[in-house]
């Protein structure tokens, strides 16, 4: 199998997911036209991801974010964010902040990676309908916070008359039932 | 998000439009095709699972998946509504379906092989 080093890092995301794409096409506009960032969607073929390299497992490209390096590693997760804030014009300011270490700690490094985990975990409540499922956790979370949305809905739409009005006034008395 | 587990178990044949005929209606013995995506997270997570119950039928019965993202028409052929669907076939027909997760080894080795169980419940 030939795997051909790439020029630039080659960042990976899941074209049928709406979070990804909107992801991925910031990417692109935060590249400013500049190839700093080869982005592709992972597509279907095994193989073609395999020559990018050969420890590349479509399933997992599926699972998490993959950035290819260069020099033939690869960057996942919150790892691959930080590459990518690292190299992108517009927020290659956030390397100093990346390179701070507090004992063994890299605090933003870890802030993204935190970011990043979260984000995937919750992509199937933002429309993406190829990322599976929540945890229960967050399912519960979701519904929860669901139910009080649609309860403030409707209070508000029953409060209405009272607080949305230009000029307040009572829900109108049927004069009629003492005529 | 938690890891997927190592790939363990039997490796899944991919078989396509070119080779369905071949390696699929004329071959001998019963197979079991998976329609899937791999951008489909029901399939992802089905996939270790089929892997095991692929190792566990050790060739009795062979396993064989199609990508419906690249092999559209065939999955049309034969009616792919959702993935991962299951068609079972011998001797070049059509013997069971089964559309959906199944995410326990158990099950899924039930779904694949019923098909294929004779009157005396002997498999294949």
């Amino acid at each position: 199998m030939v795997t051909h080093a790439p020029a630039a890092p080659i960042l990976l995301y899941n074209g049928e997911c709406a979070v990804c794409t909107r992801i991925a096409a910031w990417v692109r506009a935060s590249a400013h036209g500049t190839p700093v960032i080869d982005l592709r969607p992972i597509g279907d073929d095994p193989a073609a991801l395999a020559r990018l390299n050969p420890h590349l497992d479509i399933w997992d490209a599926y699972e998490i974010v993959h950035l290819v390096m260069p020099d033939g590693s690869m960057k996942t997760g919150g790892a691959a964010v930080v590459e990518v804030l690292r190299t992108l014009p517009n927020t290659r300011w956030s390397r100093g902040l990346f390179a701070l270490h507090v004992g063994a700690i890299r605090p933003a490094a870890w802030i993204v990676d935190a970011g990043y985990t979260t984000l995937a975990e919750i992509r199937p409540l933002l429309g993406c309908a190829s990322c599976g499922s929540t945890n229960a956790v967050v399912r519960s979370v979701h519904g929860t916070l669901e139910r009080l949305a649609s309860t403030w809905r409707n209070d508000r739409r029953a409060l209405a008359p009272y607080f949305h009005s230009a000029s307040p006034r009572r829900p109108r008395a049927d004069n009629n039932a003492h005529s | 998000m938690a890891d997927r587990p190592p790939a363990v178990g039997a490796e899944i044949e991919t078989v396509g439009a070119a080779s369905f005929e071949t390696r699929v209606l004329e071959a001998r013995g019963p197979i079991a095709v998976e329609f899937m995506s791999y951008g489909c997270s029901h399939c992802r997570a089905l996939e270790p699972v089929l892997r095991e119950v692929a190792a566990r039928l050790d060739g009795r019965e062979r396993i064989a998946r199609v990508n419906v993202a690249v092999d559209a028409d065939l999955a049309a052929t034969y009616g792919i509504r959702v993935t991962p669907t299951f068609v079972m076939f011998r001797d070049g027909g059509e013997v069971g379906r089964s559309e959906g997760p199944h995410p326990q080894v158990a099950s899924l080795t039930t779904i694949l092989t019923r098909p294929f169980v004779s009157g005396d419940g002997a498999a294949w």
